[in-house]
């Protein structure tokens, strides 16, 4: 658990100090991105607490995620088809779902 | 503490792009919420009014201290401001010329030709950022003086004169460059069209006298009428 937390703090690091900032047409691009990578990793957490986890699916999951993400939402706005709130929806609605189960599976360990 | 035997490492990585993400994130909002702050807006367009209502405040007091203190204008400035002597002083001269744009088939040619409205849009402007004087192709503009379309000329206090136009205005100089340039201004407009618009600025400008007609043939001098 402490080399995850590490990275996390050495990214929040990283974004901090580099001069990088999003021009505001790809913001909305790049939150929708920003929620897939977070669905992700809780996604990794819940199957590393049930012991199911498997690097290739995990790392590919989690970038091509984040990249298709942004993607259906470009292509989206393009077709006037607003994909962002969907997007919105699907990840928010996993993001709890994990937490739940991570909850449950860390109550029943202990 | 939740225990992880297999991809601690890889997990270490994502966590890491998404540290790098939500910092990047966090910061962009952050940006915009400074940039963008309504209520600072309000705050400064609140101000904008109260000293506007000083301002006029002021303005009123000076015009009461200046009759009370008797000082009517001179014959000589009443003379300048009708048009009568000619003027010299810092300023612009703006120079118009037509589109040398071709216009293409279908499209009506008209667009690419200065008219009345156009010089009436760079004079209003001008008067707007407080030119004290006005001239088009040396012709000097009055309370009378029309600018209005004569075929393909144009007639300024009845004299014809066809393009290229030159504008003269006395006035503070950057004030009157600004108001022309400004964006979504005249000077962006016209240049839509392709219509040439230079803008000169000059320290000394000489702008001619008033040469027209000056009888009134109407109208009378009269009281003061207390509007009801």
């Amino acid at each position: 658990m402490i080399l995850p937390i590490l990275g996390l703090l050495v990214g929040l690091a990283i974004g901090f100090l580099a001069p990088v900032t999003i021009p505001l047409a790809y913001a909305k691009l790049f939150s929708v991105a920003l929620l897939a990578a977070l669905d992700a990793v809780f996604g990794g957490l819940r199957a590393a607490v049930d012991e199911k986890f498997d690097n290739q699916v995990f790392l590919s999951g989690f970038f091509s995620n984040a990249l298709m993400a942004a993607l259906l939402v470009f292509v989206g706005d393009r077709l006037g088809i607003d994909l962002y709130y969907v997007a919105l929806l699907a990840f928010g609605f996993r993001i709890f779902k994990n937490l739940a189960i991570l909850r449950r599976c860390l109550l029943r360990k202990r | 503490m939740i225990k992880i035997r297999k991809g601690s490492w890889s997990l270490a990585c994502a966590t890491l792009v998404l540290g790098f993400m939500l910092a990047v994130q966090l910061r962009t909002t952050a940006d915009t919420r400074a940039d963008f702050s309504a209520q600072r807006a309000e705050d400064i367009a609140a101000r904008l009014v109260e000293t506007e209502k000083e301002r006029d405040q002021l303005k009123q007091e000076i015009r009461g201290l200046k009759s009370a203190s008797g000082d009517a204008e001179t014959g000589d400035e009443v003379r300048m401001r009708a048009g009568l002597t000619p003027l010299r002083g810092p300023g612009v001269i703006v120079r118009l010329d037509d589109s040398s744009r071709k216009a293409r088939t279908g499209e009506n040619p008209n667009l690419y030709l200065i008219h009345d409205d156009d010089l009436l849009k760079v004079i209003n402007e001008l008067r707007a950022a407080g030119a004290e004087a006005l001239s088009i192709n040396g012709q000097r503009l009055t309370g009378t003086s029309e600018i209005r379309c004569a075929g393909p000329t144009l007639s300024v206090n009845n004299v014809r004169s066809a393009p290229p136009f030159e504008v003269r205005a006395i006035g503070d100089t950057d004030a009157l460059e600004q108001a022309l340039k400004m964006r979504g201004g005249v000077a962006d407009t016209l240049k839509v069209w392709g219509i040439e618009l230079v803008i000169e600025t000059a320290d000394d400008i000489y702008i001619p006298a008033y040469k027209g007609a000056l009888t009134y043939t109407y109208a009378h001098e009269t009281e003061e009428e207390v509007a009801p």
